[in-house]
């Protein structure tokens, strides 16, 4: 595991026309990225017929929060199943996401952290067999394994429901598997000892103790596993259709063609709700996001 | 005396059965579940490649039959069918253009922020920005910029009429979806640089600047050699992109993005939703991706051989 602690160490450099033509070149991506958000986030607040027609880069005439108000009230995601279409809206877009995302992430995060806690500290051949599985599992590309996935969802009473995905997604291979390996490795048995002296069992350790001292590790990956499960359509689209998120809803209003809902000013809207938790997120956590972050892993 | 010895073995025995107990106790679900959702899961697929699976609408169920007829037409159509020719040459020329573009690009801007340079610390929020922000969002607000508010733009400032969007126009969507992916795709890659970087000790450093190397020499001579070890994972991991990327066409167009830009990873995903759960359409999708895990797996074992061979060496 590697870490980001010498950051702070390296001294101011002299600034060579190498570093400007670097500088310029950021400087122009700033300006490309923030020019079509903030021509999503003024458009957002247009008129689709009275104002953005005649007028597609200017600010609005009349700034207005209709777009964001009909979402809200009359955006529905459709469902279709045997037993005829069901309309699914904006406030429970909100909450399948939250139960998907908040139930993957902490699947994604735990099950790798006690897999490692068990492989790292104790040292049977089959913890040694467990750690060679993650690592081939990671060189090995398997390719369009997505069909038989869903076979496998089917036949064991998982497909279409959240919970069927939170145990799919319940692995530990990946990364994360080594961040939290590379951590116990490191981190001194002397608690853990010592409450085995006071007659604290295996479990108290592990629950009392252990997951106490990694808990901002296991928060950052959980965030970033929650980030990333939040934002993710494609498998919620094909592991779970009669429960639609609110990325399947940003998905399927980018290309509906129910009038309401095709303008680009409501498009906008649309995106802008998608992006306003996560934005917040990302504000609110940055620094644990960018600080914890390396390719060997992530730092206590 | 002996009593005490027997009793602390027994006791040490216990410690060492309860350990077992607890191990087996948690070992036993991600045991389990990797069971299932990998072996399982790739082991039925590679069967799959060898069945056919019809609807025997007589009875109202599925019927599954032993054939090689799967697998050789998955071949046949993957390396005879031109439409399957022109999915396998975008499918090679984006990962090309994304490698050989972003890459560079990442690396200098990660050296920027390792050097600390005015903003720096702006700048690695701001490129991490993209990869946090939903795709299907991004890919909209794209999407509708270059369509709409670019030609509107270039009719109001420059007086240009009648330029088209830039992906409704033939000639500049491909170009147009490459910048796309590079534009949203430096994020979690100049961290991990940037982090890299900032772990080369400061004697090296300085030994350089005594040498006369600054700038373009030490990002050259000092910082690429001393991260090619993470350089050389991106590249790695990547290669299995050329089968799995989708380089955002889902996002941008749903089913139906125009077939001179579809990538396998796109062709496989539209494949498997547009089968809606129909069993009888699996197969030749698992049939394909098998084609392509025998291509992607030595071709990753190689690009590996290759860059451990040729890339430079920290020393």
């Amino acid at each position: 595991m590697k870490s980001s602690g010498t950051r702070s160490a390296a001294p101011r450099e002299k600034f060579t026309v190498f570093s400007a033509i670097l500088l310029g070149l950021l400087i122009l991506y700033v300006i490309s990225l923030f020019i079509p958000l903030f021509w999503a986030f003024v458009t957002s607040f247009k008129d689709q017929n009275t104002d953005f027609r005649i007028n597609v880069i200017g600010f609005p005439k009349e700034w207005i929060i209709d777009n964001f108000r009909t979402i809200f009230m009359e955006f529905s995601y459709s469902v279709d199943s045997v037993a005829g279409t069901r309309q699914v809206g904006v406030g429970m877009l909100y909450l399948n996401s939250l139960a998907y995302a908040l139930g993957c992430s902490f699947c994604a995060t735990i099950v790798p952290c006690i897999t490692a806690y068990l492989c790292a500290r104790f040292p049977y051949k089959f913890s040694k067999v467990i750690c060679m599985t993650v690592i081939i599992v990671m060189v090995i590309p398997i390719v369009g394994s997505q069909p038989s996935e869903v076979q496998m969802a089917r036949m064991l009473g998982l497909y279409d429901t959240i919970w069927g995905l939170w145990i799919m997604k319940a692995n530990f291979l990946g990364m994360y598997f080594l961040v939290f390996f590379g951590i116990f490795k490191v981190l001194p048995k002397g608690y853990s000892e010592a409450a085995k002296v006071d007659g604290a069992g295996n479990f108290t350790v592990l629950f009392r103790i252990v997951l106490p001292l990694v808990r901002n590790t296991f928060f950052t990956v959980m965030l970033i596993n929650f980030i990333t499960f939040w934002n993710d359509y494609q498998t919620p689209l094909i592991f779970m259709p009669s429960f639609p998120t609110i990325s399947m809803g940003m998905w399927q209003m980018a290309s509906t063609n129910i009038q309401n809902f095709a303008t680009v000013p409501m498009r906008m809207a649309g995106a802008i709700i998608m992006l306003i938790p996560i934005l917040a997120i990302f504000l609110a956590f940055h620094k644990r996001l960018l600080g914890n972050l390396t390719l060997g892993g992530l730092k206590g | 005396m002996l009593h005490g010895k027997k009793a602390g073995r027994t006791g040490y025995l216990k410690e060492k059965y309860r350990d077992m107990i607890f191990y087996i106790l948690l070992i036993a679900f991600p045991v389990v579940q990797f069971s299932f959702f990998w072996i399982g899961v790739n082991f039925n697929s590679i069967l799959m490649t060898f069945q056919k699976i019809e609807i025997d609408v007589t009875a109202g169920q599925y019927v599954t039959r032993w054939t090689l007829e799967t697998i050789s037409n998955a071949f046949q159509n993957m390396f005879g069918d031109p439409a399957m020719l022109q999915i396998m040459w975008t499918s090679v020329l984006s990962w090309f253009l994304i490698l050989i573009i972003g890459t560079p690009l990442g690396l200098i801007f990660s050296f920027y922020i390792y050097k600390e340079f005015p903003l720096s610390k702006a700048f690695r929020v701001i490129l991490f920005l993209p990869s946090i922000l939903s795709a299907i969002v991004m890919a909209t607000i794209y999407n509708f910029f270059v369509e709409r508010a670019i030609p509107a733009a270039a009719s109001e400032w420059f007086g240009i009429q009648g330029v088209s969007g830039l992906f409704t126009n033939t000639q500049t969507r491909y170009g147009t979806l490459i910048f796309f992916n590079i534009w949203v795709g430096f994020g979690t890659s100049v961290l991990m640089y940037s982090n890299g970087m900032s772990t080369i000790s400061q004697e090296i450093v300085d030994a350089a600047h005594i040498d006369g190397a600054n700038g373009l020499r030490e990002f050259w001579y000092i910082s690429l050699p001393l991260v090619w070890q993470t350089f050389s994972t991106f590249v790695i991991v990547g290669v299995a992109g050329i089968f799995t990327n989708q380089i955002n066409l889902y996002a941008l167009y749903g089913g139906s993005a125009p077939l001179n830009m579809q990538t396998y990873g796109y062709y496989l995903y539209m494949r498997t939703v547009a089968a809606a759960g129909n069993s009888a359409e699996y197969p030749p999708i698992a049939a394909l991706g098998f084609i392509m895990t025998l291509i992607a797996v030595p071709l990753t074992l190689l690009v590996r051989r290759l860059l451990e061979k040729f890339g430079p060496k920290e020393d």
